[in-house]
């Protein structure tokens, strides 16, 4: 997308984006537009160590580790959220490290896999640290409207709030995969030998992403805890909602792109909503069923993403030719 | 004293059975080199079709082993068929997708089907036990250990001496050059995928008697099955049967020394020591592996 266009097309979708709370009232609205916010936020952030080719299905972890520290300050030290989500950033991004340091040199699938490993045990932790998690119970926020506890009476606060963040996040990515570290992990992701043989040190790269990444999803985390006031190990660790959805956002969206996991949040989150309370009410686990065939033909027929078909049709500058993603581990 | 070799006896008992769970999943991915995240699944449809067989005209889970078995062969051809083949020339992002879509599909299925409820087969023999030298031996746990070791006796030997196991074991070890040999490689992935979940099956069926199946039960046994066959090396029969019998006796020492909730936390251990101090396995062929990501 050439850079005016992404300009003609994004200050109105914006503006009008800002303007929404004030001509709709319904709470479903608002609610839905916060939850499409949260997703493409959490998707940007998962899609973030993607760029080096690196897939992780544990990102709840993070965004579990996010929200119990904030919530846990909160609720038993009094502490404002606001501080909370600093701390939160700074646990989840330690949470990431104790993953990423012996991790990092695994790859493609086994990278994958020991992250889902990651996040399951995590969620047995939060299960049995009764003492300090109160166990599978898990913990109410108490409903105290006011800016310093970060609950708000209304749906206004938090629409700003996730608008805010999902743009915040995404004009991140954009600046991340275009730095240095961007370039590297592209690298790294398309021949990890050819890029560590220019001298370029990917495993540095991959940390650093996977930091970005940790931190962020935890940070998230404590907004979209303090958004449901409910925090509970089931729903925040749930390798569903939280590892899944993002993954399968970035992947139908485009992963690796700016645009994809934009695209990807705003397609699949309505999606998943509408499928989650009709099918999901007439027969629990339909709206899985779904999802399993939505990722699958995917796979099948637009391997690269939503954004691989709309490539063609917006970005007519000729020469830039795309980098391919992940083909570090090309089956032959 | 008496502690520990119970521990460790009911261990080995278990171990058998992921042993054999995991060969079907290491006949898999050393053939067709696909990370199938669905692997599990497969063990939780062979249990509830034990069940159900059961359930509805009283068949001995054991007996059902022999309808289930070549279910479940054909089960694996018509995976391969659908969903593997079409995406092998793709990336290994990809495959782990399409796997994951399968999972959740056949997990959400299951759901549908036969609701989250957890449920068991009631046989005469599933409480008794035999006693030997003061040690309690559960009767299903030693018929599911021999049966696992028997199975994994044959197919070793199939593989070592017959014209199709050659052929599968040189797919392992490089699969161009054994294309260049004049194996028919694709009519080869069709078979271990068969055979493969057939194995796996076989497990699920043996471990009904005396454990439970929910449409979830999956989850830990591909997280299992890949933590054996990592630890035992890819390609290396013996080499997971030994981290099969492994795994089961660390589960079962963290189980009754530490707390059951921490099964999770110890495979995790594993999996990434393996993966850092010995890539290829305890016992692994090496050759290969790094293309599946294995290093």
């Amino acid at each position: 997308m050439k850079p005016n266009l992404r300009y003609w097309l994004g200050a109105p979708a914006f503006l009008i984006l800002l303007l929404i709370p004030w001509f709709f009232q319904s709470t479903f609205v608002l609610h839905m537009h916060t939850l499409i916010f949260f997703y493409i936020a959490l998707t940007a952030v998962w899609n973030i160590p993607a760029f080096g080719g690196k897939l992780s299905l544990g990102h709840a972890a993070f965004f579990g580790i996010g929200a119990y520290t904030a919530t846990i300050l909160y609720v038993k030290y009094g502490i404002t959220p606001w501080l909370g989500l600093l701390a939160a950033l700074v646990v989840s991004m330690l949470g990431g490290l104790v993953m990423t340091l012996p991790l990092i040199r695994l790859r493609g699938p086994f990278f994958t896999l020991a992250s889902i490993a990651f996040a399951e045990v995590l969620r047995m932790i939060a299960i049995d640290w009764r003492s300090l998690t109160n166990g599978s119970v898990g913990i109410n926020i108490p409903f105290k409207p006011a800016w310093i506890n970060m609950t708000f009476q209304g749906g206004k606060p938090f629409y700003y709030m996730s608008l805010i963040l999902a743009v915040g996040i995404v004009w991140l990515t954009y600046r991340l995969k275009n730095s240095a570290l961007g370039f590297h992990l592209r690298a790294a992701a398309s021949d990890e030998e050819a890029a560590q043989a220019l001298g370029i040190n990917t495993s540095r790269a991959h940390f650093i992403a996977l930091m970005w990444s940790s931190g962020l999803t935890g940070a998230i985390g404590v907004f979209y805890v303090f958004y449901i006031y409910v925090l509970e190990p089931h729903t925040i660790f749930s390798l569903d909602l939280f590892s899944l959805q993002p993954a399968l956002n970035g992947i139908i969206g485009g992963m690796g792109t700016i645009s994809g996991p934009v695209i990807g949040a705003i397609l699949m989150t309505p999606l998943g909503e509408f499928l989650r309370f009709y099918l999901g009410t007439i027969q629990q686990g339909l709206n899985y069923v779904v999802y399993g065939l939505v990722l699958i033909a995917t796979v099948k027929f637009i391997p690269g993403g939503i954004v691989s078909l709309l490539t063609p049709i917006i970005k007519r500058t000729p020469g830039r030719k795309k980098i391919p993603l992940s083909g570090q581990v090309e089956a032959r | 004293m008496d502690l520990y070799i119970q521990v460790l006896v009911s261990g080995l008992l278990l171990g058998g059975v992921y042993a054999l769970i995991s060969v079907g999943l290491n006949l898999i991915f050393g053939v067709v080199r696909i990370i199938n995240f669905a692997h599990g699944e497969m063990v939780m449809i062979a249990m509830y079709l034990t069940f159900w067989l059961h359930h509805f005209s009283k068949l001995d889970p054991y007996v059902s082993a022999i309808v289930i078995m070549p279910v479940m062969f054909i089960f694996g051809i018509v995976f391969q068929r659908i969903v593997v083949q079409p995406i092998l020339a793709t990336s290994a992002t990809m495959k782990i997708f399409a796997t994951v879509g399968v999972s959740l599909l056949l997990q959400n299925l299951a759901l549908i089907a036969w609701k989250g409820d957890f449920r068991t087969v009631q046989t005469s023999y599933s409480m008794s036990s035999l006693e030997v030298f003061d040690i309690i031996v559960s009767i299903p746990r030693l018929v599911a250990f021999s049966a696992a070791l028997l199975s994994i006796i044959v197919l070793y030997y199939f593989l070592k001496y017959t014209y199709v196991g050659k052929a599968l074991r040189a797919i392992v070890e490089d699969h161009a050059v054994a294309r260049l040999m004049g194996v028919n490689v694709e009519k080869h992935y069709i078979l271990a995928f068969g055979m493969g979940t057939m194995f796996t099956a076989l497990g699920g069926v043996l471990l009904m008697p005396f454990s439970s199946v929910y449409p979830t039960v999956g989850v830990t046994f591909t997280l299992l099955a890949f933590v054996v066959v990592v630890l035992g090396g890819l390609g290396s029969m013996s080499g997971t049967f030994f981290a099969g019998l492994f795994i089961g006796v660390v589960e079962s020492i963290g189980g009754t020394f530490v707390s059951p909730a921490l099964k999770e936390a110890i495979y995790f251990a594993i999996f990434v020591l393996v993966l850092l101090v010995r890539p290829q396995g305890l016992f692994g062929k090496g050759k290969g592996s790094e293309e599946v990501g294995l290093k």
